[in-house]
């Protein structure tokens, strides 16, 4: 395949995981498997920032490229870390010139064969959620046309992934707020079976059934359950001690 | 449009009206609520606007008992929108006319906007909640019915049937009588009214369907 159909089928590639419900770290190993197919370069990596902030691996198109990134972690310094700290994209032509700028990782990097690097920040307006390197075995610059290309990869991936957890976000509360409905549904029904068999109030009821829950260390929601399936019967609750004030 | 509200719904069910700026909008949610028919119960479970221009005179028939007394309410175009947030289905969002006609493209895309509007803010409402409880500003702000529950667990107790069963009974029982559901749970918490095979038929000569 060309290399502009290789590059316009990669996006229509990461787009397609915009529709779908996707796993994240499939979407990122194939972006970097394809940075590498579509892209001048030697290694592809992909570090995403835990809740917590810190950046982890998540992707890789080598071993050696994987190793690396998380020495990069390790040592704390590194392209990809002042491209996500900054979120600017930090190129470097020569890793040999930059022995000052990275002491730790410029002497991995050498080593593991990588003689230039591009990191790009995943951005989206203000949220930086990670950063795209790109590690060459050849001196000097990527082409123009290189870096346009890898720029709309992370651009692609980084929408994919924010899209991913806004969803997941809402369907966790959705979830929830369901859960908190029916909770109270179950509740109002076992006090309605408790109120008619005792011959006793709501308010009676309600009283009934949450001292019996916290004798038992039940959840409440757990036993009015058990009351409206007919587990527990209104009868054996236990007797809460009568209400001295009002 | 005349008037506007929002439902929320769980298990294809609906489950309490969050707000409604009229007496016919509460009216429209209230028959949906007590039917388990209607626009806003459609538009969340096929997850598609459903749109009824000319409720009076619809092109294909539908909900059967909602129509009738939705038109009578004075509903003459009503339209559910479902409020989504990605593949989260929270509710619908209801809209009504008193007069007949179809939405222009400009409000079909609005209504679009203030479906997602709302079933955002309802999940930034319960995300601050403790989990398994509803948050306050939902509890405060909706009538979530719960007479209902209340009721269909007497009546359960009554009859020695399951809840499922007993809310069936009370739907019925409301139906029959040209009552609100919610107006007969009320009645049977205040023990005005029991159902023991026999009180439940009152007035005579009604045949009350049985569950």
């Amino acid at each position: 395949m060309p290399r502009e159909a290789l590059f316009a089928s990669t996006l229509v590639e990461l787009a397609d995981t915009l529709v779908a419900d996707f796993d994240v770290v499939d979407l990122l190993t194939l972006l970097s498997d394809r940075c590498v197919e579509v892209l001048d370069v030697g290694a592809a990596g992909i570090m995403l920032a835990a809740p917590d902030g810190s950046l982890r691996v998540m992707a890789s198109s080598s071993d050696t490229m994987r190793l690396l990134e998380l020495f990069e972690l390790q040592a704390q310094d590194g392209p990809c870390l002042d491209s996500f700290r900054t979120g600017e994209p930090v190129v470097n032509d020569d890793l040999e010139g930059s022995s000052d700028r990275w002491p730790q990782f410029s002497i991995e990097a050498r080593d593991a064969g990588f003689r230039s690097v591009l990191a790009l920040p995943m951005r989206l307006r203000g949220a930086v959620i990670g950063a795209l390197n790109l590690f060459n075995v050849e001196l000097g610059p990527m082409s123009d046309s290189d870096v346009v290309a890898a720029r709309a990869f992370a651009d692609v991936a980084t929408i994919a992934i924010l899209q991913h957890r806004a969803v997941h976000e809402a369907q966790l509360l959705n979830d929830q707020l369901a859960f908190a409905l029916n909770s109270r549904i179950v509740i109002e029904q076992a006090k309605g079976i408790i109120a008619e068999r005792m011959k006793i109030d709501m308010d009676e009821a309600f009283r009934a059934l949450r001292y019996h829950s916290r004798n038992h260390n039940v959840r409440l929601a757990t036993l009015a359950a058990e009351v409206v399936d007919g587990a527990v019967r209104a009868g054996d609750l236990d007797d809460p001690p009568p209400v001295t004030r009002r | 449009m005349t008037g506007a509200g929002i439902m929320l719904m769980s298990g294809d069910m609906p489950r309490g009206s969050v707000c409604s700026t009229d007496g016919v909008s509460r009216l429209i949610e209230q028959l949906q609520y007590d039917l388990g028919e209607g626009p806003c119960v459609d538009a969340y479970r096929t997850n598609i606007p459903v749109l009824e221009p000319n409720l009076a005179i619809p092109a294909a028939p539908r909900w059967v008992a909602f129509q009738a007394s939705a038109v009578e309410a004075g509903a003459r175009g009503v339209f559910g929108f479902p409020m989504t947030v990605g593949a989260a289905r929270i509710g619908a969002l209801n809209l009504y006319r008193d007069r007949p006609g179809a939405l222009t493209d400009d409000q079909h895309a609005d209504a679009l906007v203030m479906a997602e509007v709302a079933a955002q803010t309802v999940l930034l409402l319960q995300a601050d909640a403790p989990p398994g409880q509803l948050a306050a500003e939902l509890e405060a702000g909706a009538d979530f019915h719960f007479a209902v529950h209340q009721a269909a667990g007497m009546v359960a107790a009554q009859l020695e049937i399951p809840v499922a069963q007993a809310l069936v009974r009370l739907r019925a029982h409301a139906f029959g009588h040209g009552r609100d559901l919610v107006d007969v749970a009320r009645d049977v918490v205040a023990r005005t009214l029991r159902f023991d095979n026999t009180v439940d038929r009152d007035p005579p000569g009604e045949d009350e369907p049985t569950a």
